[in-house]
């Protein structure tokens, strides 16, 4: 099952690099994110861990429903751009994914017999980092570019997750404290910039 | 004591949303955060603030000192920020706001014992200073408010990238203490993936020097801080800066035990390449605030290099200079440029009054002061630092490529010396004499700026730097 909900994270992410747009790309993070808290759940279920379940049911409320759910307001609200297509080509992007995916593989071979979990889980991650890196710089938008901060927070999580067995408690917590003043920051950049066209 | 230390930018924030005439209360609020760190020296160390999570020790106690001073400094130039920008009422009072989270972020971040708060604090802080640059009303602030948020938060996961790394490295053998720096500092030798280590401490230190503008994102922090208000620059090189320089401090005496070569090898050529490639952008930039930027870079590249060759007074006497010259320097660019944001050549005539006599005198001495020419504090650290490079290199097969790598470093110091005493001739010789209003509030801070400097080179400051590590 650890593996299945791993497979769905990288494959959501992959995918949200091809999309062109911008609910579309809400979605697949949503996904993104909810086989990320299943998967902390169940990890959390197998260690008996209760900081890592308490993280996962927070991952599924508020980065699986709330934000998705709020940047879609924000963008109807403001009436974003919702046609996002990337620099790069597909045709470029889809050599150059599988060759992330074997780079990070490579890079985390040495480091296989020194973390504790599955050596697998950890290259995953460092590769959905550089992907989450491909979909901040393939976009001129601001909302994929969000979508790519967010997308590299989850690959820090499943990297916390996978190569530590959890992060303390109060670091969880911390991070997703950020992530909320992250999303206001955003809301008040948006809001700004609307409000300065609209005075234009 | 923790309750003292945040109380004051707790009310920073609950009043900028209540109160018009906030920023009067300002410069009380930051000098209310100073009593209570002045209360800290006191007390014996380590102290524990909130259990393991923040401790207080001899080296946070000055970081948070200097900062806190800095703070003040800034408030009180704040006071006349409409008088030399256009900035509306509401405009400002969201920047008190976020500036109240941002001592929050770095009270946590310098004071932390703790990887995860250290790095919380610090990604708090960063994201504060999204929204403070937002506020400058100059097209580009837009834009670069952006792109700080976009590569601040790619330098900050870098950092929490490295700090999962490390964590991971030592929790076989300390568990959940493997997340604080004293245990990992007392136990570093019983890590049995010193690479897994390495590989973290390598990726944090990459976050770190993104964050500040070391090679090759060097006109990253430039470019921002030319859209943004003058505060904001005299806040990131002052502030900021030096909690991301003491997150460095911290993780590299670690480092240092687990493999010191490695060590070296990482940060010399990365610094080395920094200096390198600043000195030359320094050369070529047309105005005070990317200049200061800049030197801004190269000074944090200074520190650096020092603290891991082991001259730590040199580096920790360099750190306090830098953060008390460049924040007043940024500071006094508001005064500047005055007649444009490109307009260097007599920039420093049309001074009348008292305040501007004494506005021109130590700006004036403050721009020979980060040239490093005696007696500023930066000479002594300089020294004590190139010193320190060859003392270390004395023991080693390595004596010819260290003074090979210390000159180098001084021809490179001497292209930046060149740019900046042409600058001040350029800002005292040429141009039009044209009349410049300079307001109290100004000259106070910066007058505190330079009693701070003076301070820092007396005997028992001294005494004090030598005794920290």
């Amino acid at each position: 099952m650890v593996e299945f909900f791993i497979g769905i994270f990288l494959a959501t992410l992959i995918t949200a690099l091809f999309t062109t747009r911008l609910y579309r790309l809400l979605l697949w993070y949503s996904l993104n994110s909810m086989s990320l808290g299943l998967l902390a759940l169940i990890l959390g279920g197998q260690f008996e861990d209760r900081a890592m379940i308490i993280s996962g049911i927070i991952t599924l409320i508020v980065k699986a429903m709330g934000i998705p759910y709020f940047l879609k307001y924000l963008s109807e609200r403001l009436s974003l751009n919702r046609q996002i297509s990337p620099n790069i080509k597909i045709q470029h992007s889809i050599i150059l994914i599988p060759a992330i995916l074997v780079f990070t593989f490579y890079l985390a071979e040495p480091i296989s017999h020194m973390v504790q979990g599955n050596s697998n889980y950890v290259a995953i991650s460092i590769s959905s980092l550089f992907l989450s890196l491909l979909l901040m710089m393939e976009h001129t938008n601001i909302a994929p570019k969000i979508i790519g901060f967010l997308s590299m927070e989850n690959a820090l999580f499943l990297l916390g997750t996978t190569a530590t067995g959890g992060m303390p408690m109060l670091v969880e917590l911390g991070i997703f404290f950020d992530l909320l003043m992250a999303i206001v920051v955003v809301n008040l950049l948006l809001k700004n910039e609307e409000e300065v066209e609209g005075d234009a | 004591m923790l309750s003292m230390l945040l109380l004051p930018a707790i009310f920073m924030l609950l009043a900028s949303f209540k109160l018009q005439s906030v920023r009067k209360l300002l410069p009380f609020t930051s000098l209310a955060i100073l009593l209570p760190i002045v209360e800290l020296f006191r007390l014996p160390k380590p102290y524990s603030l909130w259990g393991d999570y923040l401790v207080a020790n001899d080296l946070n106690t000055y970081i948070l000192l200097v900062s806190s001073i800095v703070g003040i400094g800034v408030t009180l130039a704040l006071l006349t920020l409409d008088k030399h920008v256009d900035v509306t009422p509401k405009a400002i009072q969201s920047f008190y706001r976020f500036f109240a989270l941002f001592w929050i972020g770095l009270i946590f971040s310098i004071l932390a014992n703790h990887m995860g708060i250290f790095w919380i604090g610090l990604e708090m802080a960063t994201l504060s200073t999204v929204y403070m640059i937002k506020t400058s009303s100059y097209p580009s602030a837009d834009k670069e408010a952006w792109n700080y948020m976009i590569v601040g938060a790619i330098a900050i996961s870098l950092v929490l990238f490295g700090i999962i790394l490390i964590y991971a490295s030592a929790k076989p053998v300390l568990g959940e203490d493997a997340m604080l720096f004293d245990a990992l500092l007392s136990k570093a030798h019983k890590i049995n993936s010193p690479f897994l280590f390495e590989m973290g401490f390598a990726i944090t230190s990459m976050g770190f020097f993104i964050k500040m503008g070391f090679f090759p994102m060097n006109l990253w922090l430039a470019n921002i801080e030319r859209a943004s208000f003058y505060p904001i620059a005299a806040l990131f090189s002052g502030i900021l800066e030096s909690a991301v320089i003491a997150g460095f401090f911290r993780f590299s005496q670690i480092a240092d035990i687990i493999n010191r070569s490695h060590l070296l090898g990482f940060v010399f050529v990365y610094t080395i390449l920094t200096i390198f490639i600043v000195s030359f952008l320094i050369f070529r930039a047309k105005d005070f605030m990317r200049i200061f930027s800049l030197s801004g870079i190269e000074h944090m590249a200074l520190i650096a290099l020092f603290w891991v060759s082991g001259g730590t007074f040199a580096a920790l006497l360099h750190f306090g200079a830098h953060a008390f010259l460049k924040p007043a320097l940024f500071l006094s660019t508001g005064v500047l440029e005055s007649q444009g944001r490109y307009q260097i050549t007599g920039a420093l005539k049309g001074y009348s009054g008292i305040s501007g006599k004494l506005f021109y005198l130590l700006v004036s001495l403050f721009m020979l002061g980060i040239i490093s020419l005696p007696p500023s504090p930066m000479f002594f650290s300089e020294l004590y630092g190139f010193g320190a490079m060859v003392d270390m290199a004395k023991d080693s097969h390595h004596l010819i490529a260290m003074i090979g790598a210390v000159t180098l470093l001084l021809i490179l110091l001497s292209i930046i010396f060149y740019r900046f005493v042409q600058l001040y001739q350029s800002m005292k010789y040429e141009g039009k004499t044209v009349e410049k209003r300079v307001y109290f509030s100004e000259v106070l801070a910066l007058s505190l700026f330079a009693i701070s400097l003076i301070v820092l080179l007396s005997p028992s400051s001294i005494h004090f730097l030598r005794s920290i590590v």
